[in-house]
């Protein structure tokens, strides 16, 4: 804009001789214009991403290259945003209107998002032929009166890893069918001595909630039953009483409420914790950070009347109603659920195959961890469609968190939480 | 006339643009706070004081508006307390000053971020710097668990919120050191003036205008700030260690009640400028008399 205007001017003032210096500058200018129009062909599509790990920014560089590669009309803008952080950026940016088009969202947010209008459906392009390319556990959570509002970006479920020299020190063949085998092993690996835990317990930040929830599906709960917080159901107690007889056996390691799920999984690591209850991607790291870790994964312990559970957790990428570019966006979503390109992220990240035919490949197919994980997925429990779930996460990890300190007696905490939720619920 | 106008005038430059920055997003908070608002921000009915109601009836919010005094008065007190000395030590001439200088000036330099998440690990109950040191010291014998509970992790986070306010601190007073005139010193021990009382009778009163900027401004920053309980504990275990920043980030964010938390931020702005006007109007009639 700048140097055509300086070229008008100069050219203006002195006629039609040219000097160099204004023939370089007309270039410049018809450079710029040349320029400018193909731009006015292309459409950016801009596209916010969760970092799931470091190789996730990589790799969706990478794919956008090679959109762009075979889309030369269309450019992809990438924007990386930390987990932590994702919620906040999408809140300020939609009530900016500056979101993107694409954007990674929790699944279990999705509702809220919906209820707003702020995502448009996708059915209009989904043929029966991109319908089936998915392994539909995955997409059902995306689905919302009838309507897909997102594709499964990444899928996970969680299972219990087990540290195998720990088991086979403490004398335990197998790792635990039910939470009462659970318990004798630890009686057992207590007597290890030697600051080795049983059990690997989370109790801060994000999913705390859910690591109460494996106990309480296990001995038959539910998250909500016909509107209500199953919070204050007699699964939920058993489960606080049960999670609070490892802590205060001394069978979990010290001082719960002050480990994330990332400080558990590192305690495992170490070699410091016997068990914990995670997702897919431990696997990867411990090939990474701590190779000569002697590890097992094996089903979530089943409660007394043989009640399992697992937490199915999905992330879904979503198109904004508001995009303007909604056909260069489905454009991409399309290539990036292509069987090529699903495996090369779900390799990276440690996730589950959401796409039928790329759970078919052998590195999924005949990976030992990865099966336990596809086993447990008929029993997976997906966070139920409900508005305000992270006002009800919160609730509930606040109440646990208090019976774990051992500041609230199991019983009357979780009613009143429950109490709590409900109001929510309404 | 035209000259009582002039300085009006001349300021008004900067009066607006303090306007964009500050009244305009004021106005936009109250009218967040006043309506239902959707976690996108998008304004609803209006419903007048119906979120400040909501927030006097919830008792995390009031638990943490007291933390939140109890947290701003120990560390401003101790980083006060703690910074006379270290600067009155730092002005002296003696043999690797710019050492010793260097090291208090270090955790300036580093992110506020950056220092709290070191915190986090070294406060780590069983892979921990601190504990590691203790027991190498043989101070413990088994691991405390320092951000398990309230009555541990706050007393720390109060003690990294005083350790990262130092350095600002004894610069403002160093600053103020340099020009306290050493002849009024010599004058006073010729007199007979005791270390004691060369300090109490010249150095403080002379110090009295550093320590009030000193004062005013931690207090501004000490109740805002959010890196440090955000890092550590993140306000948990269930809300026992949350301040009023971190209360605002999770209604806001985590929760998506965008009108409470306007509400929230319009408590805390209403705090500090109540701290403040109380604060310079004592000041001034002080400096008056």
């Amino acid at each position: 804009m700048a140097s055509k205007k300086c070229c008008l001017r100069a050219a203006g003032t002195r006629g039609l001789k040219m000097t160099i210096k204004q023939k370089l500058c007309f270039l410049a200018g018809a450079g710029l214009i040349a320029f400018s129009t193909s731009a006015f062909a292309e459409s950016t599509v801009r596209v916010t991403i969760a970092e799931y790990s470091k190789g996730t920014g990589p790799y969706f560089e990478e794919a956008a290259k090679a959109f762009e590669a075979a889309n030369p009309d269309t450019k992809i803008q990438i924007e990386v945003v930390p987990w932590d952080s994702l919620q906040q950026k999408l809140t300020t940016d939609i009530s900016a209107g500056a979101n993107a088009d694409l954007s990674i969202i929790g699944t279990r947010w999705l509702l809220d998002y919906v209820k707003e209008g702020i995502v448009a459906p996708l059915d209009e392009n989904i043929t029966p032929e991109f319908r089936a390319r998915f392994i539909d556990t995955f997409l059902t959570p995306s689905v919302m009166d009838g309507k897909v509002y997102g594709l499964p970006i990444a899928a996970s479920a969680r299972a219990m890893y087990y540290n195998k020299d720990i088991f086979a020190k403490a004398g335990i063949d197998t790792p635990p069918a039910t939470w009462a085998d659970f318990k004798i092993d630890a009686e057992k690996i207590k007597k290890l001595g030697a600051e080795t835990y049983a059990f690997g317990l989370q109790g801060k930040e994000i999913e705390t909630d859910v690591y109460f929830y494996y106990g309480m599906w296990s001995n038959g709960g539910e998250i909500v039953k016909d509107g209500k917080s199953g919070l204050d159901s007699q699964a939920a107690i058993d489960t606080a009483k049960l999670y609070k007889s490892f802590i205060d056996a001394g069978m979990t390691q010290p001082g719960v409420t002050s480990y994330s799920r990332e400080d558990v999984q590192n305690l495992f690591k170490q070699g410091k914790v016997a068990t914990v209850i995670t997702a897919p991607f431990l696997s990867n790291q411990i090939k990474s950070e701590a190779p000569e870790l002697k590890y097992g994964v094996a089903p979530i312990p089943a409660g007394p009347n043989g009640d399992k559970g697992t937490y199915g957790v999905t992330d879904s990428i979503v198109l904004f109603e508001n995009s303007k570019n909604k056909e260069a966006a489905w454009k991409f979503l399309d290539f990036l659920f292509t069987t090529g390109q699903r495996t090369k992220f779900d390799k990276i990240e440690g996730f589950l195959p959401v796409n039928a035919e790329e759970s078919k490949d052998p590195y999924f197919a005949d990976n030992a961890d990865l099966k336990v994980f596809t086993s447990l997925l008929p029993n997976a429990r997906f966070a139920p469609v409900i508005p305000g779930w992270e006002d009800i996460a919160q609730t509930t990890s606040n109440a646990i968190q208090k019976i774990y300190l051992g500041q609230g007696e199991a019983e009357a905490t979780l009613k009143e939480a429950a109490a709590k939720i409900n109001e929510t619920l309404k | 006339m035209q000259r009582a106008a002039a300085p009006y005038f001349l300021i008004l430059p900067s009066f607006l643009l303090a306007a964009a920055i500050i009244l305009w997003p004021l106005k936009e908070i109250v009218s967040l706070s006043l309506h239902d608002v959707n976690r996108f921000g998008m304004l609803r009915d209006f419903i007048g004081m119906e979120h400040f109601r909501v927030l006097f009836a919830d008792p995390d919010f009031i638990a943490a508006t007291w933390r939140t005094l109890v947290w701003t008065a120990a560390v401003v007190l101790g980083t006060l307390i703690v910074s006379v000395p270290i600067a009155l030590i730092l002005n002296e001439d003696f043999y690797g000053r710019g050492v010793a200088r260097i090291l208090i000036m270090l955790p300036w330099a580093i992110s506020l971020t950056m220092t709290a998440v070191v915190w986090r690990w070294a406060l780590n109950g069983e892979s921990g710097m601190l504990n590691s040191a203790l027991r190498g010291l043989g101070a413990i014998n088994t691991n405390i668990q320092w951000l398990a509970q309230a009555s541990t992790a706050f007393p720390m986070q109060v003690l990294i919120g005083i350790l990262v306010s130092v350095p600002f601190t004894v610069t403002i007073f160093l600053g103020g050191l340099s020009s306290v005139p050493d002849d009024l010193y010599e004058a006073a021990a010729t007199e007979g003036a005791g270390t004691w009382d060369q300090f109490r009778l010249i150095t403080l009163p002379l110090l009295r205008p550093f320590i009030n900027i000193a004062f005013v401004l931690n207090t501004i920053y000490v109740f805002n700030s959010f890196p440090i309980i955000w890092a550590t504990t993140g306000g948990g275990p269930a809300n026992s260690t949350d301040i009023l920043v971190t209360y605002l980030y999770k209604v806001g964010f985590r929760l998506g009640k965008l009108g409470e938390a306007a509400a929230v931020s319009l408590i805390m702005f209403a705090i500090l400028l109540a701290f403040t006007i109380i604060y310079v109007r004592l000041a001034m009639r002080e400096a008056k008399t």
